[in-house]
């Protein structure tokens, strides 16, 4: 507040590094977020091309533009593992993480700034990595999931797996070494009077997500490793033949697959908590019941990975608990969803662009939650496992709900990161392009999908044809509302009006909203005081 | 250093930790997913830690079948020489299995074995068999594998498992991942099904 200001006039702080000094080396939680942002918009990009491609050859049976189906299998992988690792992860742990847990918690940045620089850059490196492994020896065309035998050195000699190894290895690193950072600052860099149970939410979902990957992401290293080590120095943890079992892959990478999924999507409650609060003029209803509910999937998010696998051969036992597991984490979702609603019930509202996106957000979100409650159950799953139905399941609670919830981020802050104004018709016409694309693009998925339609294929049987092409239509629509996106990013940034340091008026109590916009340089100089007794939102 | 700075460390000293224990705890899944399933007979895996066989033979007596099977790559041709046996509960007993390597090259193979019904497995006690060692077989040769194993009087004693009575041994046996193969064969074939792009 007042602190700020004066610290702001300090003359001691006036050298902003600039060029490479500034974007190469940078200590400084802003920038670093920014460049984070900046290879999700650039990921989503080259992820989307490939998605589009394929609905493209999608929209007709029989084969139209990709004959060549390890290019297509390596089109499925690339996809994946593009909007996985670098478009979801970046944009909210590395991009809306960096930005805004420090300035929320009064912290003047990350506790440790230069990790935090190599965290991003081993992103860049993985990035890298991957492209280079869908441009050498045939490319994985593995799928995300890279199982063997198909992933072993039989059925893909040649570097591309290796390659995509260690494009996996490095952003897995990065991932560590980010969420280290995260845990450390959040616990213990908060302001003075901030106490754990006063702090923002999307700082409580911060945290438990850098738990998660502290957690998850080291088996999946493991895996990683045992998978390279049969291609390339013959050992054989997946080789039946020599004693191995291709189901301890199926083990590991979904012990870790399974926590990624909440990784992804906790950040996205976080910030749909800040911008319902902020736009219904009203405290998130049931602090408590958000933060330990977010808590509660994450930890019951550890014990119901093979879910993945109903199909793998599991006892009707194991098959049993993992279904009734899986369905008890819908209960504390049940719980964040009602918060919401409560929230808003009585609540001065205002329909602001990221109030819009959080609203599609909790309805859509909905939507794919309740379908993955679906598949649990193991016996329906013997049926739905590897169709469309699930595709459809895992692309509305990620491609729509986490994706709209990263928008619902950006045009929230835009403002204090860049000190502009979105144009609002050109923001609405985004958030309703795109709703409605990606609703007519996904929704009939799950009709092919209970009809039968496999997943992972190139061509289909004629009577699949009417949901692939109305799928393909809501492609186009959504691709229109992605162009506008872009539009407005780039109007934002050239041409937007300059804005205040809070413009969404008293529903927004975080601190991020008591520094300038765009945000200085260096904030929280001096730690801001909270001895206002309201509590957080 | 000041007092922050040393606090950040030892809390993130703390997360590394952790971090090593759970990639280790990934390796270490190897063997506690065998030692699990060796100790609880889950998924019907046999018995193999006999430390003595059980000097009292019950007068009971269960059915012991015998299933070969060889896994596509392996041109052996694999059966039990007896399709099975009816056996006294605690008394040890001697099985066959036949392999003959039909192909025209020396090839190693290595088998793996369960027990069904699953809830069985830690009751089916193996002294001495064939599995998991490799077994190399020139072109032609056939060869007889033993089995030596007995059934634990307490399968009749346990509420779960009495009324079982028939049990069956399965072996699958494997081209061993170290043998001779022709790795060229292997990599050639799947290169041509990849660059063809047919289904």
């Amino acid at each position: 507040m007042a602190n700020d200001a004066a610290a702001n006039h300090d003359d001691h702080h006036d050298h902003t590094p600039t060029g490479a000094a500034r974007w190469l080396c940078s200590t400084n939680h802003k920038d670093i977020g920014t460049l984070y942002l900046a290879i999700a918009i650039i990921s989503s990009v080259v992820g989307g091309a490939m998605s589009w491609y394929i609905r493209l050859e999608l929209t007709y049976p029989g084969i139209q533009y990709i004959d060549d189906f390890q290019f297509y299998n390596v089109l499925v992988t690339a996809h994946g593992f593009i909007m996985v690792f670098f478009v979801v992860m970046p944009a909210l742990i590395g991009g809306f993480g960096n930005w805004f847990v420090p300035l929320m918690i009064g912290a003047p940045d990350m506790a440790f700034p230069r990790m935090n620089n190599i965290s991003f850059w081993l992103l860049a490196a993985a990035l890298i990595l991957l492209v280079v492994s869908a441009l050498v020896d045939g490319g994985p065309g593995t799928g995300w999931t890279v199982y063997p035998p198909l992933s072993d050195i039989n059925y893909h000699p040649g570097a591309a797996v290796d390659f995509g190894i260690l494009a996996l290895h490095l952003a897995g690193a990065s991932s560590i070494l980010g969420a280290i950072n995260l845990i450390v600052t959040i616990l213990n860099m908060r302001t003075p009077g901030m106490t754990m149970h006063r702090m923002p939410l999307f700082c409580w979902a911060m945290l438990v997500t850098a738990f998660l990957l502290l957690l998850a992401i080291p088996v999946l290293a493991g895996g990683l490793t045992m998978l390279l080590t049969d291609r390339n120095f013959g050992t054989a943890f997946f080789d039946s033949g020599a004693g191995g079992d291709p189901l301890l892959w199926q083990h590991l990478f979904w012990f870790f697959g399974h926590p990624e999924v909440y990784i992804i999507i906790i950040p996205a409650f976080g910030i749909i908590s800040q911008v319902v609060s902020t736009f219904s003029n009203k405290p998130i209803f049931g602090y408590l019941g958000m933060a330990y509910a977010m808590s509660a999937i994450g930890v019951v998010g550890f014990v119901v990975w093979a879910h993945h696998m109903f199909t793998s051969g599991l006892s009707v036992d194991a098959r049993a608990y993992f279904t009734t597991a899986t369905m008890i984490i819908a209960v504390p979702t049940g719980v964040k969803i009602f918060s919401w609603m409560a929230t808003m019930w009585g609540g001065s509202i205002k329909l602001e662009v990221p109030m819009l996106f959080a609203v599609g957000f909790i309805f859509l979100f909905v939507v794919g939650g309740v379908t993955g409650v679906t598949l649990a159950n193991s016996s329906a799953d013997l049926a739905m496992h590897d169709t469309y139905f699930v595709v459809a399941h895992f692309h509305m609670v990620m491609g729509v709900a986490a994706v709209l919830a990263m928008f619902c981020g950006f045009y929230y802050w835009i403002g204090k990161m860049s000190g502009r104004e979105y144009p609002r018709f050109l923001a609405k016409l985004h958030f309703w392009l795109f709703f409605i694309g990606v609703n007519v693009l996904f929704i009939p998925q799950h009709f092919s999908g209970l009809a039968g339609m496999p997943r992972r294929i190139p061509d289909y049987p004629d009577n699949y044809w009417g949901w692939n092409y109305v799928s393909s239509i809501g492609t186009a629509i959504t691709v229109a509302g992605t162009l506008v996106f872009f539009l407005v990013l780039w109007r934002t940034l050239t041409a937007g009006k300059p804005t205040e340091a809070n413009p969404w008026g008293e529903g927004a109590k975080t601190l991020e909203w008591t520094v300038p916009s765009p945000a200085p340089f260096h904030t929280h100089e001096y730690p801001p005081n909270m001895d206002e007794p309201a509590p957080a939102e | 250093m000041n007092a922050r700075q040393t606090q950040n460390g030892r809390v993130a000293l703390a997360l590394v930790t952790v971090v090593a224990a759970m990639v280790g705890l990934s390796f270490a899944a190897v063997p506690l997913y065998r030692i699990f399933c060796e100790v609880t007979g889950y998924v019907g895996t046999p018995n193999l830690d006999v430390a003595e066989v059980p000097t009292q033979v019950s007068d009971r007596v269960i059915t012991v079948q015998f299933d070969a099977n060889t896994n596509g790559g392996l041109q052996w041709k694999f059966k039990p020489s007896q399709r099975q046996v009816t056996v006294k509960l605690g008394e040890p007993n001697l099985a066959f299995y036949t392999a003959e390597n039909l192909s025209e090259k020396t090839v190693t193979g290595t088998a793996t074995f369960n027990v069904t019904p699953y809830k069985v497995g830690q009751y089916f006690s193996k002294i001495d068999c064939f599995c998991f060692t490799e077994q190399t077989l020139a072109p032609g040769q056939e060869v007889p594998m033993p089995v030596e194993f007995f059934v634990d009087p307490e399968i009749f004693n346990d509420p779960n498992t009495r009324e079982v009575k028939t049990i069956t041994l399965s072996y699958t046996f494997f081209r061993s991942g170290t043998g001779t193969k022709d790795a060229g064969d292997d990599k050639s074939a799947a290169l041509t099904k990849i660059d063809t792009g047919k289904i």
